[in-house]
């Protein structure tokens, strides 16, 4: 008996924000350099009246137009760091919206490129200690709403999605080892500080400026670029290479490794200290840029599209927190 | 390393299109951005082992900087 990812979906929201739709308001900004560098052409961003719980529900309704029964999910992990509400929990909200049953489990947990990952091995630990069977794990993010508009760094990173992905109890286990880690000491690399119960929003607040021109507040998502690459670079490789051993695994049987989609360059830096050839490492954040807890998800459904037998995965997720997490995963068809 | 060659490759790590010396300054490049920094980041500790952290990317001022920053012995 084990955990199987059985169906994936995907949705972005409508309105589509090209390099060139950026060039127009960032006059003096090279973007073919940019896109030619970090990887991304487009991006997503929500409308001002649409959430992450919209996008979420769309996606969840794509799933049941397969032949998934919603009525055997017995369970819902959602991960954002866009609720609802500050309270209650977005995913209680989703399993009135979905006319889910209501016999089932439903929490919101708040990480973000880390979350995905963290989400399969809460849904594997559910149904090996028999507490589920259809778990339904949602992640949905609206980075864009805290973006300030004239930072252009992170608006040219960052899109808006939602994912929701099906794991059911199987007879062979196709989601083995994960592992998990975790540097509060990082928590204002990637930050909002205003809003929540330490600093109150302040509609006064000072405009700053970090890195080149980039314009921000305490209200606005901050990124420091330089530490969050350092970390990434400097921890991410061994921390593949743990879980390489942990599996019992060597790096030449991974058919496919499925990092964060954060960016190209990041991707590749990684990629050459981990001595993975191309075509064995996912760099595609070309049409919908870094969509948070959601780029693993929308690669491993693009990625899945071509496969034909079995293929071990490697996927690692990792970011704001700082917080990181991986795993094996063994994929047998198109999600 | 040498310091000539360390310039010539700086250039095409950054992709700058602008003719570049010791004295160069970082922030008059019009190729220097944050992802600029990054890639600076990586092609420094890749190749010297010195990590440069987001202080010692805002101090940076000219190339030779950058040599004093990585270790002047590491250059002839």
């Amino acid at each position: 008996m084990g955990a199987t990812i059985e169906a994936i979906e995907y949705v972005f929201p409508e309105k589509k924000i090209s390099n060139k739709d950026l060039q127009i308001e960032f006059p003096d900004y090279d973007f073919k350099r940019f896109e030619e560098k970090v990887g991304i052409a487009s991006r997503y961003v929500v409308a001002k009246n649409e959430t992450g719980l919209d996008l979420a529900v769309k996606a969840c309704q794509k799933l049941f137009e397969r032949n998934i029964n919603k009525k055997e999910v017995d369970y819902i992990l959602y991960c954002t760091q866009s609720p609802e509400y500050i309270l209650p929990t977005t995913a209680c909200v989703l399993q009135d919206k979905l006319e889910l049953r209501k016999n089932i489990g439903a929490f919101d947990f708040n990480l973000g490129c880390s979350g995905y990952t963290y989400g399969l091995s809460f849904a594997k630990a559910l149904i090996e200690s028999n507490q589920a069977k259809k778990i339904l794990l949602v992640t949905a993010e609206t980075y864009s709403k805290l973006i300030h508009e004239k930072d252009r760094t992170n608006r040219s990173i960052f899109g808006d999605a939602a994912t929701a992905t099906i794991i059911s109890e199987s007879t062979e286990n196709n989601i083995y080892h994960f592992l998990f880690g975790t540097d509060g000491k990082g928590y204002d690399k990637l930050i909002v500080k205003n809003g929540a119960s330490r600093n109150d929003f302040d509609i006064n607040c000072e405009l700053k400026e970090y890195g080149t021109g980039n314009k921000y507040s305490d209200n606005h998502l901050y990124m420091n670029g330089p530490e969050v690459f350092n970390f990434t670079s400097g921890v991410i490789p061994n921390f593949t290479k743990e879980l390489l051993k942990k599996n019992t695994i060597d790096i030449d049987q991974i058919d496919q490794y499925i990092f964060h989609q954060a960016n190209a360059f990041m991707l590749n830096f990684m990629r050459k200290r981990l001595k993975v050839s191309e075509n064995k490492f996912y760099v595609n954040l070309k049409n919908s840029g870094n969509t948070v807890s959601c780029t693993i998800p929308i690669a491993l459904k693009d990625y899945s599209r071509k496969i034909k037998t079995p293929e071990k995965i490697m996927i690692v997720g990792f970011g704001v927190g700082l917080s990181w997490s991986g795993g094996l995963i063994n994929i047998n068809k198109s999600l | 390393m040498n310091k000539q060659k360390f310039i010539a490759e700086l250039v095409e790590e950054l992709l700058i299109e602008t003719d570049v010396t010791l004295d160069t300054k970082f922030k008059e490049l019009d190729e220097w951005d944050s992802m600029g920094a990054m890639m600076l980041i990586g092609y420094v500790s890749d190749n010297f082992e010195v990590v440069l952290n987001a202080d010692d990317i805002d101090s940076l001022t000219t190339i030779q900087s950058l040599i004093q920053k990585i270790g002047n012995e590491k250059f002839s």
